[in-house]
């Protein structure tokens, strides 16, 4: 294990960065699976289906403020084998939505170009 | 299961007040779930804690609920309450000296320098206390500061003053008044007293003739220094030095007063400053010797602690300027050679 004192080491860098940029797409990568209405725990294996692994940790109260701010909607549903808490995109939620992901795709498409000569696609990265 | 309810317990205590039991159902019908899609419907104790430690510790899943993080007094507040809490230091350590001052000139109890600073130990983390306590009701009502506006000048910007420049003025309205006195001293000692009210008597105080000496003495050095300052233009290591000298001959001097004052004072049985003006209607001529000494004594009082705020910090800018150095251009251009 790493001994505090010592400096930080390239990968312990790049693991807190890592998780800044994902933290960056995870409201987008929400609100894209919200188009039914989904519990918790099926939007978690719903998002790894797609290549995307999030923590319950991180998903609820993310959902709470995704509500708070107007996003989402949600009620609790008693029908299946124990109550669960559904939620869905509000009409403000779909516009966000949409918005979001136009913004998304300019700033890929920024990224793309400025990494051209850098890394090539999908390459591995070179701190493992 | 037993454990699950043990878990969703610790979480629950440390969850924000605000729909507190709807997260919790929340959470215990997905850690069922969870749970389930793990281990079936007949999970074991093991399976449920290995669930459970993969959740977290139940205050970390409880923090993560918080929505701005928890702070005592958090960032957007911080940088006002240092600011506030800064001049409330000044503030009250200011009156404080000020009232050991007044303690001493007056004379009523003996002062004693331990209670004092165990006074000043106590007003210190009271002061911190009291605005840390305001601070923290504004933080839980998520007050903002409104620090800077939208239309913010760059013109406004107040000016930068020089503090290694010398200011002229005050240095030359020293260097005259310090002659003025040393005339008044060296050519007529007899004149520096007080006038008595009633009868218009004249009374020279007798204290400052025995170390009318030192008193030249330190003010024909304060006075050398300012000329050369006033010479030099700027303030620098040498003259800083010499300065925080001068000063701290001043206070001995002052100090050798301010006692001699008081002993002259308690050998004739007198009473505190204050009680002394109280009885002024029915003084005598004598009497009112008592009011003038009493008065040339707080008056060095003052000066002393003057002097001494002022020496404490002529030495915070010395070390300031030392450390400083290696930044300033004269330093950047030595390391260049």
């Amino acid at each position: 294990m790493c001994n505090m004192i010592q400096e930080k080491l390239p990968h312990d860098v790049f693991d807190k960065l890592t998780q800044e940029l994902r933290r960056g797409i995870l409201v987008l990568a929400v609100l894209s699976r919200l188009d039914e209405e989904r519990y918790g725990y099926d939007l978690i294996s719903r998002l790894d289906e797609k290549g995307l692994e999030i923590e319950q940790g991180t998903l609820y109260p993310l959902l709470r403020r995704l509500e708070d701010q107007g996003l989402l909607t949600s009620e609790w549903n008693v029908e299946g084998s124990r109550p669960r808490r559904y939620y869905s995109l509000s009409p403000e939620g779909w516009t966000v939505l949409k918005a979001l992901a136009g913004e998304w795709r300019r700033l890929a498409h920024v990224m793309d170009e400025m990494l051209e000569d850098i890394s090539p696609e999908g390459g591995e990265n070179e701190i493992d | 299961m037993k454990l699950i309810d043990r878990y969703l317990h610790e979480v629950k205590r440390h969850l924000p007040r605000k729909n507190r039991e709807d997260i919790l159902a929340e959470l215990r019908s997905s850690l069922v779930d969870a749970l389930e899609s793990r281990a079936g419907e007949e999970a074991s104790e093991e399976e449920a804690r290995a669930l459970l430690k993969e959740w977290g510790p139940p205050r970390e899943v409880a923090a993560s609920y918080h929505p701005e993080g928890q702070y005592l007094i958090g960032p957007a507040l911080y940088p006002l309450f240092r600011m506030v809490v800064g001049i409330a230091l000044a503030a009250v350590i200011g009156a404080q000296i000020l009232a050991w001052g007044l303690a001493i000139a007056i004379g009523r109890e003996p002062f004693v320098l331990w209670e004092a600073l165990a006074g000043l130990l106590n007003s210190i983390p009271m002061t911190v206390g009291s605005v840390a306590i305001v601070f923290m009701i504004l933080q839980r009502f998520e007050v903002r500061p409104e620090m800077e506006e939208e239309d913010w000048d760059p013109s406004s910007l107040p000016q930068v003053t020089d503090t290694e420049e010398v200011k002229r003025g005050e240095l030359i309205a020293g260097v005259v008044f310090s002659i003025l006195v040393l005339v008044l001293l060296v050519a007529f000692p007899e004149w520096v007293g007080f006038v008595s009210l009633p009868q218009g008597r004249f009374y020279a105080n007798p204290v400052l003739g025995r170390y009318l000496g030192w008193i030249v003495l330190s003010l024909l050095a304060g006075m050398g220094l300012n000329i050369y300052l006033l010479w030099q233009g700027r303030w620098g290591t040498v003259t800083r030095v010499l300065k925080v000298a001068v000063n701290l001959l001043s206070i001995g001097v002052l100090a050798l007063l301010v006692r001699a004052h008081t002993s002259w004072l308690a050998a004739r049985d007198a009473e505190g400053f204050l009680i002394t003006l109280e009885k002024f209607p029915e003084l005598l001529e004598d009497g009112f010797q008592l009011v003038g000494m009493h008065a040339f004594r707080l008056a060095f009082v003052v000066a002393l602690i003057v002097t001494s705020i002022e020496t404490v910090v002529l030495i915070y800018r010395l070390v300031k300027a030392q450390l400083g150095k290696e930044y300033s251009s004269q330093g950047l251009k030595s390391q260049i050679n």
